[in-house]
């Protein structure tokens, strides 16, 4: 969910991930089978209890017993001995298969990275010519021609399907030279082999594994075909493939005999597809996906005191009391949770990614991902209590999400998408769903309605997306419109549009709207009221004039010290501060302040648990320090960017006073870094 | 789409074309030659030359090329070295017993394999996993081990169906279709399991997609989230697969006529096999290569109309 390039390059298949693979019981049958059945066959000669050809005429057909193991066949051979040294030519000649295979698909699939798209597409379009024959038909033709050489046709198979490895790695070698430090270590001179050796390579292991076992198993199959056929080791050698088709001859006499072949094929071929879904880490469904069914069953646990508070304070429409979000058996995403909507208003919920925000945002709509759930708390809409979200969704709460490209359903027109709700929410016929729709789109700002119904979503630009997609959820006449991020993916001349239309539908319809965004400039510009997240908690809240104006929590300093947009009249600082530091991950919060870790104003009282604080009339702040700090007329300081900030260098003066410097104006960043330089350790 | 036809028309030509050389190289890098097979073994030498001079073989290499691309193209294959039958008839009456295998498999595949992998993924839990790991050994059996056992329980010990033989369809299409069931079962087991798989994978993927949160935030009623959003999502790499599997069944039905002695293509692509029969040899290809991209390009047509990115591209 995180855009971080960082997460990309961590969630990473790197090759490091080897015993994983062990973990899972399927990985583990797959690698002892195959070790099983590659020693047994190899060392076959060392150990069968029977020469192969060994005939013994008087005990044909037999069942197994302790003389055969596994029984005999028609000319009365040692099955057991027959199938382990049949076991070595399949098992070797598919090895070579893959080195052929791998030997070509790989480099190619390298130069076809790295040089231009036109190199890529004639090996691509040979490669998928090479996909399109059919063939074990194309097998049987070389065994026409070569005869029955098992080696050279096999190494003809792995040229064949050499082009199913291109196909793969192309794609894998693509996306890696892609990443921005392979970009570096180009840039840093790195030549192109090594780039790959260093680079590239390391990337495709996992996937080369994975490609490597599931050819390996249609290695087995073809291999065995073709000796079912008689395109095989002659008799009396043995072969897995022609032993079933002896058998198939006698199924009425003697069945048995189709059992240990056969088994033991299949499950070896079984051995290379598990392994290869293990190495893929190809989970097992465990839970299916998107069913809501169950989470919305869950009613919200006890409502916290302030729960009981008067209904009468407020014409809010929302109240969330105490709200908390888990995991299903792990970390609390989001804590403890308060704000109140006013009808007709915009509330923000600000912060860094991984805050919460968006869960919180999505818990309204009853929206949250598999196995994450509401753990306490309430949500009241209306003054009743919010439980059965099916009958609030789309009618009463709608949302809009981030990425309006992907929020519409890439197989069906616009006119079907807008339609269908209409119809269902406002119980009109088709004719009527379709004026209704051009209608919607009209209020969104969108001027030639008939052709954008008509559209598909990859047809539309992303400004014109999101005004579908606000149209889309205007389609249940809603009270409240979530906005998750509404303008991130857009242009910045598109948002200032998106952001103005949704002022103008504020204005018009008496719409409330919760804002999520990171954007403090968006927040300023829309919002009426903010609510600044950190951490999984709600840190400062209030006006949002007056939480942005005079700002009381440390981390809402830091925000605005860190965003280019400055609310009018306030000096532009000289430097960007930033956050040094990461917001700590669910399960790992601090106790007391979860911001103490990257606050510069630290003190021993911050790890202690504290409740919130009044603030900003009808707001509120939690931070142990906020009187202090506000005395101190604190700033966050761009400075100390990185500096160590640890408990007791304490960049206030000891006593609350005036800071150093006298001045009482607004303290710039420079005053505060002075303070810094002159804190005293205690 | 006018653009994703023409490419699509393209590699369909450049497939036959390929396959018609791959074939005609690997015949002549051989070190065998038509006359030696026509003459038998045991043959003079120059008995050997003299047929093979009569059959063109010593002719400049580009030349019997733009000769036997000439004669595919007029649909003339030629004659057998063996039995010197007309090629060309042969094929055409083993065509149907190939094809309609074939594609019985893959369209039977298709349905099983979108009912699991569907139900795979709406389902979840114990059911999905058991068919996930259904799926994953059902793919890995091969096909003429599944053919022989579904003979002994549904001949042998059920007597149900005929265990060997092929009926042809005009006159007697129930005693056709009975003659073909086994086979077809044999081939859809793996088919519908690869299916299954990719069903599942992509309606899980399909469910996961932001659009479909969109649709759950506008209370969708979820009957119609799963079966007509995800569904029609899920389509496209479903139809893609099935004309890999098709392929892919087409090779297989040549194991499966072996086992069952049906006398289509795969019967006859093993008997050239066997006995070096060169002109038989390509033109078995070259049909097969043919249906095969026929077919392929008719499943293109279908992800066109499915998938609207490709329509209005």
């Amino acid at each position: 969910m995180s855009v971080l390039p960082l997460d990309d390059v961590a969630a990473d298949p790197s090759p490091g991930r080897r015993p994983r693979v062990l973990r899972r019981p399927g990985g583990v049958f797959g690698a002892a089978w195959l070790v099983f059945v590659l020693v047994a066959s190899l060392t076959a000669p060392l150990w069968q209890p029977y020469e192969v050809d060994a005939q013994d005429l008087a005990n044909r057909l037999a069942l197994p017993s302790g003389a055969h193991w596994l029984g005999t066949d028609p000319l009365g051979r040692d099955v057991l001995s027959r199938i382990a040294v049949a076991g070595a030519l399949p098992l070797l000649s598919s090895a070579l298969m893959l080195v052929v295979a791998f030997g070509i698909g790989l480099p190619l699939a390298l130069v076809a990275a790295e040089r231009g798209r036109r190199t890529e597409r004639v090996i691509s379009r040979l490669t998928e010519i090479l996909l399109a024959l059919p063939l074990i038909i194309l097998l049987l033709a070389v065994i026409g021609v070569i005869g029955n050489r098992i080696y050279p046709v096999m190494a003809v198979l792995g040229v064949l399907l050499s082009a199913a490895v291109y196909r793969v790695l192309l794609g894998v070698a693509q996306s890696v030279r892609q990443r921005l430090y392979v970009d570096a270590a180009r840039v840093n001179g790195l030549g192109s082999l090594r780039v790959d050796v260093l680079h590239v390579l390391p990337s495709m292991a996992t996937v080369v594994a994975v490609q490597a076992a599931q050819l390996f198993g249609i290695g087995l199959l073809i291999n065995a075909g073709l000796a079912f056929l008689g395109f095989g080791p002659a008799e009396p050698e043995p072969s897995w493939g022609f032993m079933i088709q002896d058998a198939s001859k006698y199924l009425f006499d003697d069945p048995w005999l189709m059992v240990p072949t056969g088994l033991v094929l299949a499950l070896t071929v079984v051995a290379a597809n598990e392994l290869a879904d293990a190495l893929a880490g190809h989970r097992a469904p465990a839970g299916a996906a998107g069913r809501p069914s169950r989470r919305r069953a869950r009613p919200a646990p006890e409502p916290t005191a302030a729960a009981a508070g008067p209904a009468a304070t407020d014409a809010a429409v929302l109240r969330v009391r105490g709200l908390s979000v888990a995991v299903e058996g792990g970390p609390t995403l989001v804590s403890d949770v308060s704000f109140a909507l006013r009808e007709g208003t915009v509330l923000g919920l600000v912060g860094e990614s991984g805050c919460g925000k968006t869960m919180t945002a999505r818990s309204l709509l009853g929206l949250l991902p598999d196995g994450v759930s509401v753990s306490a708390g309430s949500i009241g809409w209306q003054g009743r209590e919010l439980t059965d979200f099916r009958s609030v969704r789309g009618r009463e709460i709608a949302l809009i999400s981030q990425e309006p490209m992907v929020a519409l359903d890439p197989m069906f027109t616009v006119a079907h998408q807008l339609t269908q709700p209409i119809r269902r929410f406002r119980r009109v016929g088709r004719a009527e769903a379709r004026r209704v729709a051009a209608r919607l789109l009209a209020q969104v700002g969108i001027v030639d309605a008939e052709r954008v119904l008509k559209s598909y979503p990859h047809q539309l630009s992303g400004g014109m997306a999101q005004r579908v997609c606000i149209a889309l959820a205007l389609t249940g006449e809603p009270k409240l419109l979530i906005a998750d991020e509404p303008t991130t993916a857009l242009d910045v001349t598109v948002q200032a549009e998106i952001l103005s239309l949704l002022r103008q539908l504020v204005r018009d319809t008496g719409l409330s709207i919760i804002l999520v965004s990171h954007d403090l400039g968006v927040v300023a510009d829309l919002c009426d009221d903010v609510a600044v997240m950190y951490a999984g908690a709600v840190v400062e809240a209030g006006a949002t004039a007056d939480v942005l104006g005079a700002p009381a929590h440390p981390y809402t300093m830091a925000l605005l010290g860190a965003n280019p947009h400055v609310p009018d009249g306030e000096p532009v600082p000289l430097r960007l501060a930033s956050i040094a530091g990461t917001v700590p991950p669910p399960g790992r919060w601090p106790t007391g302040c979860r911001f103490a870790t990257r606050c510069q104003f630290v003190r021993d009282t911050c790890t202690e648990p504290f409740g919130a604080r009044p603030a900003h009339g009808s707001g509120e702040v939690l931070c142990v320090r906020v009187d202090e700090l506000s005395r101190a007329r604190a700033t966050w300081d761009a400075d100390a960017v990185g500096a160590e900030t640890a408990p007791g260098a304490d960049p206030l003066p000891p006593d609350g006073g005036q800071p150093p410097g006298g001045s009482p104006a607004p303290a710039g960043p420079l005053a505060a870094a002075d303070d810094h330089t002159a804190g005293v350790p205690r | 789409m006018a653009a994703y036809l023409a490419r699509r028309l393209a590699l369909a030509i450049g497939t036959v074309f390929a396959a018609v050389l791959i074939t005609f190289l690997l015949v002549h890098a051989g070190d065998g030659s038509p006359g030696a097979v026509k003459a038998g073994p045991g043959a003079e030498a120059a008995e050997i030359a003299a047929q093979n001079h009569a059959l063109g073989w010593d002719r400049p290499l580009w030349a019997q090329f733009a000769d036997t691309l000439g004669d595919l193209a007029r649909l003339d294959f030629g004659t057998s070295l063996i039995d010197g039958r007309d090629l060309g008839a042969d094929l055409w009456a083993r065509l149907p017993v190939t094809a309609s295998i074939a594609l019985l498999a893959t369209l039977l595949s298709g349905v099983l394999g979108i009912v699991l992998g569907v139900t795979a993924a709406v389902r979840g839990g114990r059911l999905g996993r058991v068919i996930n790991a259904g799926a994953g050994v059902a793919l890995s059996l091969p096909a003429f081990w599944v053919g022989v056992l579904l003979v002994y329980l549904l001949s042998l010990q059920l007597g149900w169906l005929p265990a060997t033989g092929y009926v042809p369809f005009a006159g007697d299409p129930a005693g056709w279709l009975q003659s073909l069931l086994i086979p077809i079962l044999t081939l859809t087991v793996g088919g519908a399991a690869i299916i299954a798989r990719t069903a599942a994978v992509g309606m899980r993927e399909a469910l996961g997609q932001e659009h479909v949160r969109t649709l759950r935030a506008m209370g969708t009623p979820e009957w119609r989230i799963r079966y007509v959003h995800a569904l029609r999502f899920a389509s496209v790499p479903v139809v893609s697969v099935l004309g890999i599997q098709f392929i892919a069944l087409f090779g297989g039905s040549v194991i499966v006529e072996n086992l069952f002695a049906l006398p289509g293509l795969g019967q006859a692509s093993q008997a050239a096999a066997s006995s070096h029969d060169i002109p038989a040899l390509i033109s078995v290809v070259v049909v097969a290569t043919l249906v095969v991209v026929v077919v392929n390009l008719l499943l293109d047509l279908v992800v066109a109309a499915l998938d609207p990115k490709v329509r209005t591209a």
